[in-house]
């Protein structure tokens, strides 16, 4: 388990006690958090979860694939060095604590 | 006696109270019926979605699998190489790139829902089942018109009868891997057409790709495209049969969708969660798994009830009501993880436009019959045949 906290672009923030293994997407989209869609389900074809992580545990996460990479450049809002999708980083206990951003638009 | 037989004509006809039941009281089951385990929560459903090196689709992900096509396609298999061969396909499905679909989709239900004008009574069936075939063609690649190479009525057909399993012997009959041979049969000779004359669609870049300076092997080209054209056909025929079944069933959510049709995306989504056409996948376990008491056994099959996880009270209030104004986030009407549907976008934006067009021929309808004919699948669930009368 880990307590992810998610800042929406209005600012508001909800912390979620996510199951290891569930994606950051999933535990966005199960318990209401709007600033994430993830209209692919999943699969890494959407671009619709982006999220800013926490440039301090950036270390904590492990590298994007090729295919979150090429999926990044479609993404809505500005990318920035920090950009990650949200459905490809998995919880586990070395995310404890860990901060996202969410963008103004997913779409 | 707590039992749950994927192949039962009950569960075929409404799976919703034995799936209660599941949850409540079983959630992790083993179905001596089905030979394999039975997940029915929302969470155990995600966790293990999510968690593709224990829950492995190389030894096929359709309940009743069709031989031979388990690891050659996107749905039956692992990363890496599923995350090859989607790399692939998965650009022509992105919402972005299916703007230039929309108004042929446009042309296509105009014409087929404008066959309605007039009628008293129909068979919802006969104009979805024109409508997806022609959507999948124009979206694939496929030969039309002039070039067709076979019926249209013959591609959804086959479609729909490879996906059924027989109730009896709780296996695929003759006709399901005839059908399945039909196809296969289908798909070679438009790939052999492609490979020969290649164009600007998915088959043919999906014929010629080479990964990392290797062509995909013929048997991966085959049965994905194979599939590709029944998950297409058969799923979006499926789910339309489903959401017209549901707007025939609830009269204030069809009035409202056809007073404001900006309401049928929130419409569609419900449909997904509430009874959605893919109800059951399975997976096969790498290691050993506890869950819920239980020890699942390396090797051994599990089911991913995903109609069931979509219908639990502990992540949807109030579940086995259609409420179009609910807003499902994180359902798993497309299933979810790295499986998950590759058609999301191209479903979504079909089945608004579809029935967009069909409302304006045909406002206010209902159900004829009380009891419908079931679709004898362990995988999909939609009615055989539907009618409605215009009211």
């Amino acid at each position: 388990m880990a307590n992810i906290t998610y800042i929406e672009s209005n600012g508001q923030s909800t912390t979620i006690n996510l199951n290891d293994g569930w994606s950051l997407m999933q535990g966005a989209t199960a318990n209401g958090i709007d600033g994430i869609v993830g209209e692919c389900g999943g699969s890494c074809a959407c671009a619709t979860c982006h999220c800013y992580v926490d440039e301090a545990r950036l270390g904590d996460l492990p590298a994007p694939s090729a295919g979150e990479l090429d999926m990044l450049e479609n993404v809505a809002s500005e990318r920035k060095p920090n950009s990650r999708l949200a459905c490809q980083i998995k919880a586990t206990a070395a995310l404890e604590g860990l901060i996202i951003r969410l963008p103004e638009t997913q779409e | 006696m707590l039992s749950f037989d994927p192949y039962s004509p009950a569960i075929d006809a409404d799976p919703f109270p034995y799936y209660k039941q599941l949850r409540d009281e079983a959630p992790c089951f083993w179905s001596p019926e089905a030979q394999m385990w039975i997940l029915s929560r929302y969470s155990d459903i995600v966790s293990a979605g999510q968690d593709w090196q224990t829950y492995s689709s190389a030894s096929g992900n359709l309940m009743t699998e069709l031989p031979g096509r388990a690891g050659a396609t996107l749905g039956s298999s692992d990363p890496p190489k599923h995350d090859r061969l989607r790399g692939l396909i998965q650009h022509a499905f992105m919402k972005r790139n299916l703007l230039a679909l929309e108004e042929p989709i446009r042309a296509v239900a105009q014409e087929v829902f404008g066959q309605l004008r007039g009628a008293k009574q129909f068979d919802f069936k006969d104009v979805s089942s024109q409508f997806t075939v022609k959507v999948l063609m124009a979206a694939l690649g496929l030969p039309m018109g002039d070039e067709a190479l076979v019926p249209e009525h013959e591609v959804r057909e086959n479609a729909v009868l490879m996906v059924q399993s027989d109730a009896r012997t709780r296996a695929k009959g003759p006709e399901h891997i005839a059908a399945y041979n039909w196809m296969q049969d289908y798909a070679s000779k438009v790939i052999a057409i492609r490979r020969a004359e290649p164009r600007n669609d998915l088959i043919s870049n999906f014929a010629l790709a080479e990964i990392d300076g290797d062509r995909l092997d013929d048997r991966e080209v085959l049965l994905t495209t194979t599939t590709l054209i029944m998950a297409g056909v058969e799923s979006l025929g499926g789910f339309m049969m489903m959401f017209a079944y549901n707007l025939a069933s609830f009269d204030e959510a069809r009035r409202a969708v056809v007073a404001n049709p900006e309401l049928l995306p929130d419409a569609i989504e419900e449909s997904l969660r509430f009874n959605t056409s893919a109800q059951r996948f399975r997976r096969r376990l790498m290691k050993d798994v506890e869950l819920h008491g239980q020890t699942m056994k390396q090797g051994d099959f599990v089911c991913l009830a995903y109609g069931s996880g979509n219908r639990d009270e502990r992540q949807y209030p109030n579940p086995d009501v259609y409420d179009i104004t609910r807003k499902p986030r994180g359902h798993l009407g497309f299933g979810g993880g790295v499986h998950a549907c590759l058609g999301t976008a191209i479903a979504r934006l079909a089945v608004k436009i579809a029935f967009d067009e069909f409302h304006k021929v045909v406002p206010d309808y209902k159900r004829v019959a009380d009891q419908l004919p079931w679709m004898p699948s362990s995988t999909f669930r939609s009615p055989l045949v539907l009618q409605l009368a215009v009211q």
